[in-house]
This record gives C-alpha cells, structure tokens and sequence, in this order.
C-alpha cells in the first residue's frame, strides 16, 4: 500500500492556502499570529507552483523507490512501516544530498536541516493541507503498490 | 541453505544485505569487514571531526542490525584473497568462509602521495574511523595543518579542522580548487568564500617533500621551495579501489572490479556494489567509477535483489554528482560540468552579491550537467532531467530562471510518459 497526496490540477487555484496551514501546522506553536515570530522561521513543505495555465501545490511524493532514502548517508531519510518516507531530524546534518537527488524539488531547508512532507504523522484529521484545501484538489491516496 | 557472503559493511554491502535478508528469509549471510566497528557513515566522518556531531550520530544502522537481519558478521578481518573456483574467500588469519553467491563491495582507499616522508607521523587520510580518531589526538598537538587537495576530502577536512581553531594551509596542485568538478568560474566564488572565512588556499603548487625530525611531521617543502610549518597534513587526493583481493582471478578488472548492468562480475555467482565497482556512465557510457554514497547504496539494493532472484534488475548506470556545503554556502554539481568541446552548449546565469551560480550543460538538447552555487533546492529536478535523457529544447529558458520547479517540466513529463513512468508522476491529474 503506498499511501501519498494527490492533487487535481483542474482544482487548484494556486490560493497557497496549503503552504500557510503546512508552515503553522509544523511551527513550534502551531499558531499562526506566534508562527511568524519563530525563528528558523517557518517553512511549508508543499509549494504552489505554475506553468502557463496549470497550477499544481506540490509536496512529498512519498515515492516507492525513493531516491533522498538511497542518498541519505545519515540514515535520517528513511522509509516507515506504512510505506511513507519519513525524515529524522536529530540525525540530518544538512549535506543536501536528498535535495540533489529529490525528482520533484520538494525537500526544503530549515535552518541546518531538511525539512519535507510527513503526511502529519499523528494528526487525528489527516494532513493539514488536504483538510483546508478551499477546493478540494488535495486528497490523501492509499495506492496498491507495485510488486517490484 | 543458500550461503551469501558480503565483504564490506559500508553503504553497498549493507544495502545489499537488507535486499538479500528481505527476499529470502533462511539464506545464510555472512558481511566480513576489515573494520572492527558497527556500521557507520564515513561521508559523516568531516562532521564528526569537527565536532558538528557526536561519534554515537557516526553509526548508519544501530547496533542491533546484525542481529535483526540475523546476519553473521566477522569483523576487524580482511580478506587477502578469494577463490572462485573453490567458491571460497580467504582471510588474513588464515581461515576460509565459503559461499554460494558474493558481493565484492570492498570500497576504497584514500589515495596517499608518492611523497618522500609521507610514512611520518601525522599524515592521514580522511576514509575510515580510525583516521578521524588519530587525526582528533593530532590535533591536540596542531597549531598549523596542511590539506593536500583541493577536493571535496580536502575542502570538507580543512573546514572540520578550522573549525576546531586550527590554521589551515589547503595545497592546491591546479590552477583552481574543485578541479575535478567544475571549471574556473564557479570554484573562484567557492574560494572566494572559503577564505574570507579564514582557510588559506595556495593554488598551482605541489608538496614535493614532507619534513621532520624523529618520525613526526614538522613541515612542508612545495614546489616553489617555500615551507609550510605545520604538524598535521591530511592528504584528500582521491580514492583507489581496494581491489587487491581478486588479482589473479578469472574477475576482470581494469580500473576497479568490472560489472555489467546487472552489477555482475565476469564470474557468474561474484557480484560487485560501491566504490569498488567499475559499471557504464548514465551519460558518457564508458566504463567509470563515481564513488559516491548513493550510486553505492542503490548499486548495493541491486546486487542483491540480483544475487537472489536471478539478474532481473538493471542499473541504470553511474551517475557523478555531488552536494557539500561549506560555511553556509551550498554547492550542487551533477553529470558533466565543464565545457570540454563545442558541441556543448552552456548556459549560466549568476548573482555574484548573493552569491547565487548556476551552470548548465546541453548537448544535443538534451541537459547533461549542472553546477549550482548559492541556491540548490531544485538540484533535483534538474537531476532528473539529466537521468532521464529528454529534449529540454522547449523548457530552456526556464532552467535559468530563478522560479524554476518541477511545473516547468510538466510538458516534458506528459510528452515523455515512457520515460517518466514511475507512478509519482501519476500524482498530478
């Protein structure tokens, strides 16, 4: 089963209402008004991107074979139980090597470390974003894996 | 009971192990390695020398993971030699472990200077924990140390040394540091910024004698005549594969272990993953060895899946590419970065206040490289567009822009669904 966000581009706006909530929803506050005080300053792990017409809000494909997991030499990229590419924070040192490789451009840096989509691991309602998507282009996929 | 037999326990063997213990679940898999300590990260070993993490953050898998795989390991043994035709490998005490199948992924070694004096004390390389080690008691006897190299070893140790409030002298053989991987443009502003924080560099000179009395490094004699006081010398000249072990044996070797697609070697039943292998470059399609962590851990995930169910998975070839971070400013560098003909077409665009560089490399419409200085977020997109081999024609305005992401290459995506296949790309509808 892989488990990942799927975005209908027909949807989406390009409103970055999806940024906003992911940046507070993995601030220290978890409050908007306090979230912009914080430094590192927050920093969203979907971004809003266009091609002529086309709006995508982009984040962490959680790939099968995942190319940051392969290059992390710190072992802080790794794949959970549930098939998510998760990442430990404590053990990045920040050498880049999951952005060098990352298909979709969609690790950021925060402070000495990357940062990217958890899915909001442990949050009762899901993620953030597909939670507060206006128009709901945003929607959590569970996926038969390929046997490979 | 199949019988595995892995020697090395860095990024490819244990990649392969995993592989192996996750597709059959009784075989027997024995890793050997030369080092007598748990499985670490030796990428790591820059940061750990100064003192940005602690030895326990040195370890790539916990202690437990022998056990948990339920692998035998038989470590601090080297193995001096095998033999193919009795399937058996054999180690520098004298015993003998035999296998059904093997990985060869015994890495490299740093490369050390044919430099008089260099048996002195205080000459190390920066490859395996044990240098660290000796270079951390060193230093407590270090005003001044010499790098050797303007490389990656040389650039990432001069920093982990700086940083713990030595002098740093980097001895540069060419006219520029980062010689192997990229041109003179961009590996100034790189310089630029590595001095300015306090490490000196010494271009286009070589160290032609190391100096010192009773068996310890005092100083070093360049080219020029002049000499470097110093009591710490750290050579970063590159890496050889440590292919010692299979010389006079049916496995071919040119540079290091020869391997075909399925990183098999020309024996059927001996395998080879990681620095030690020598496999076809993604982009020239020659022969190359890219020791690189990740081509050694995806290298390693093949060979094992290989190993057990038959050559059913193909590499997709090396691909050189590299991502360091000095003093805060990143540098990404992938595929071929530097303009070797006029077939290749070059675009750049930069912003020497920030400093933001970016470089790329086209060849037939088709994006074979990139250098990326200052702003790398996006590295992997363009890395991608390098591994998948498409005509960039219709986006290459776009790769120079500041805003570029992967919208931009959506029309290259849908136009070449065959060759971006994997289900990710799916994921936008």
């Amino acid at each position: 089963m892989k488990k990942t966000i799927i975005v209908e581009t027909e949807k989406c706006l390009g409103c970055k209402t999806c940024e906003l909530v992911c940046a507070v929803q993995h601030s220290n506050t978890k409050n908007l008004e306090l979230a912009v005080f914080e430094q590192p300053t927050p920093v969203p792990r979907r971004k809003v991107e266009y091609i002529n017409s086309v709006i995508i809000s982009d984040g962490c494909h959680h790939c099968e074979e995942a190319l940051c997991v392969s290059a992390c030499m710190s072992a802080a990229m790794y794949k959970d139980v549930d098939g998510t590419t998760q990442h430990n924070e404590e053990k990045c040192v920040g050498c880049n090597m999951c952005i060098m490789v990352c298909p979709f451009g969609v690790i950021k840096r925060k402070g000495n470390v990357v940062v990217k989509c958890d899915l909001c691991k442990g949050r009762e309602n899901g993620p953030a974003c597909v939670e507060s998507c206006p128009t709901k282009a945003l929607k959590v996929s569970m996926q038969l894996q390929q046997i490979s | 009971m199949k019988r595995y037999v892995i020697i090395g326990t860095s990024a490819a063997g244990v990649s392969a192990a995993e592989v192996i213990r996750k597709l059959d679940k009784t075989a027997k898999i024995i890793m050997v390695s030369d080092e007598n300590y748990p499985v670490y990260s030796r990428c790591l070993l820059s940061y750990y020398l100064a003192n940005d993490i602690p030895e326990e953050k040195l370890k790539y898998r916990d202690e437990k993971f022998f056990d948990q795989n339920s692998i035998d390991p038989v470590l601090g043994k080297k193995v001096v030699k095998i033999e193919p035709q009795k399937k058996v490998v054999l180690l520098e005490d004298g015993s003998k472990i035999e296998y059904d199948t093997l990985l060869i992924a015994t890495g490299a070694r740093a490369k050390l200077e044919n430099i008089p004096g260099k048996e002195k004390y205080g000459v190390f390389g920066l490859r395996t924990i044990s240098d660290a080690k000796q270079i951390n008691t060193r230093l407590n006897k270090t005003k001044t140390a010499v790098m050797l190299g303007g490389g990656l070893i040389g650039l990432k140790a001069a920093y982990a040394v700086h940083k713990r409030g030595t002098e740093v002298v980097v001895v540069v053989k060419s006219p520029h540091i980062l010689s192997q991987i990229m041109d003179s443009e961009p590996a100034e502003i790189v310089q630029k910024h590595i001095s300015q924080k306090g490490i000196q560099i010494q271009t286009n000179l070589a160290a032609v004698e190391i100096l010192g009395s009773n068996q310890e490094v005092e100083g070093v004699k360049l080219e020029n005549n002049t000499v470097i006081q110093c009591e710490l010398i750290i050579v970063g000249k590159g890496v050889q594969p440590n292919i010692e072990l299979v010389k006079d044996t049916e496995v071919k070797t040119n540079y290091g272990i020869v391997v075909n697609e399925y990183l098999q070697t020309s024996v059927d039943n001996i395998y080879a993953a990681g620095d030690v292998a020598e496999s076809n470059d993604l982009i020239s399609g020659n022969l190359t060895i890219n020791a690189l962590w990740p081509n050694a851990v995806i290298q390693g995930k093949i060979a094992g899946y290989n190993m057990v169910l038959g050559n059913t998975k193909k590499y997709d070839g090396t691909l050189a590419m590299n991502s360091v971070e000095f003093f805060g400013l990143p540098v990404i560098t992938c595929g071929v970065t530097k303009q070797k003909d006029e077939t290749i077409e070059v675009l750049v665009t930069k912003n020497e206040n920030k400093p933001v560089y970016k470089k790329f490399f086209i060849k037939n419409g088709v994006l074979i490289g990139f250098v990326l200085i200052g702003d790398v977020e996006q590295a992997g997109v363009y890395n991608s567009l390098v591994r998948k081999k498409v005509d960039i024609t219709k986006i290459k305005e776009s790769l120079v822009s500041e805003k570029f992401d992967f919208a931009k290459i959506l029309p290259l995506v849908n136009a070449n669904k065959e060759k971006f296949f994997e289900p990710e790309y799916c994921e936008i509808v």
